[in-house]
């Protein structure tokens, strides 16, 4: 594999836009750069003969879950990195170092990788290429599966978890007792025969 | 396998991220940095070595990292709505 100009201009986006995540102040920017990454893998995924799972990478990294980071930055108006005090001032000189410490070790080990001569052809990754695979019960049919069973545990996970109102008319009580209301559980359960009669 | 280098810088991009973000919501956004620098060595392995198993570990890890921010989200926003705060530095119940 030749190293050219495209990618070089790839790996300086890729390093650039990462770091830009990680120090940008403002969260919608962060999640932003995050989009631009996001992109730019999925161009190296095209040149990598994987032209299936660039597509879902756009579509459901760059589209779907990235717009959710959004949605919830701005729900939160949670835009300023800087809340709180910073309790460890030098936590950053540490942290970088470590992962600069980090990426030495993983640039060592990835660099002894000895791949095999002629590697066989992926047909660029099509469906066509991967349709059998994904579907043929003796490779990752189970594990297809499996994956849909935990998308509809982490919905129903997702409902639940914000909408903590609904419970309590459902069940009498709640599932998550708010904080102000621990000293005193009377008035709490007072509350609660108010949500089910409301319902 | 310069996209295995890539890999490797994006990976400790995301760690630095993870360590030193003070807001829930960015560690996150720094630990989906971190799947996806996975996912690209994944899909460059698989490119070096001709597998097409590599490919399809990727679209679970795509599957997955999107069931991870339903839930994850969801706890942000709990939290949010009974601490007005996403800090991690604020969330220290747990600490014995």
């Amino acid at each position: 594999m030749s190293v050219g100009f495209w990618e070089i201009l790839a790996l300086l986006l890729l390093v650039g836009s990462g770091i830009a995540v990680v120090r940008l102040q403002n969260a919608v920017h962060a999640a932003l750069a995050l989009i631009a990454n996001f992109l730019v893998v999925a161009g190296v995924y095209v040149a990598l003969e994987a032209r299936f799972v660039a597509m879902i990478q756009i579509i459901v990294y760059a589209g779907a879950i990235v717009v959710l980071f959004l949605f919830v930055i701005m729900l939160l108006s949670a835009a300023n990195a800087n809340v709180g005090q910073d309790l460890m001032p030098r936590l950053p000189w540490v942290a970088g170092l470590g992962a600069l410490g980090l990426a030495g070790v993983l640039v060592l080990a990835v660099s002894r990788f000895q791949p095999p001569a002629s590697p066989p052809g992926l047909n660029g990754g099509l469906p066509q290429a991967l349709g059998p695979l994904l579907y043929d019960p003796e490779k990752w049919l189970f594990a297809l599966l499996a994956v849909g069973f935990l998308l509809l545990v982490a919905t129903v996970a997702a409902v639940v978890l914000v909408e903590p109102e609904r419970i309590i008319a459902a069940t009498g009580h709640p599932a998550h007792p708010r904080r102000s209301d621990q000293p005193n559980p009377p008035q709490a359960e007072q509350k609660d025969e108010k949500a089910v009669v409301k319902r | 396998m310069i996209w295995l280098m890539a890999s490797a810088l994006m990976f400790s991009i995301g760690a630095y991220g993870a360590l030193t973000r003070r807001t829930a919501i960015l560690v996150f956004l720094s630990i989906e940095l971190m799947l996806n620098a996975a996912a690209l060595s994944l899909i460059s392995f698989s490119r070096l070595t001709g597998s097409l198993d590599a490919q399809v570990v990727v679209l679970f890890i795509i599957a997955i990292a999107a069931a991870e921010v339903a839930v994850g989200l969801g706890l942000i926003v709990a939290i949010f709505r009974r601490r007005e705060t996403t800090s991690v530095d604020e969330l220290r119940q747990l600490r014995g």
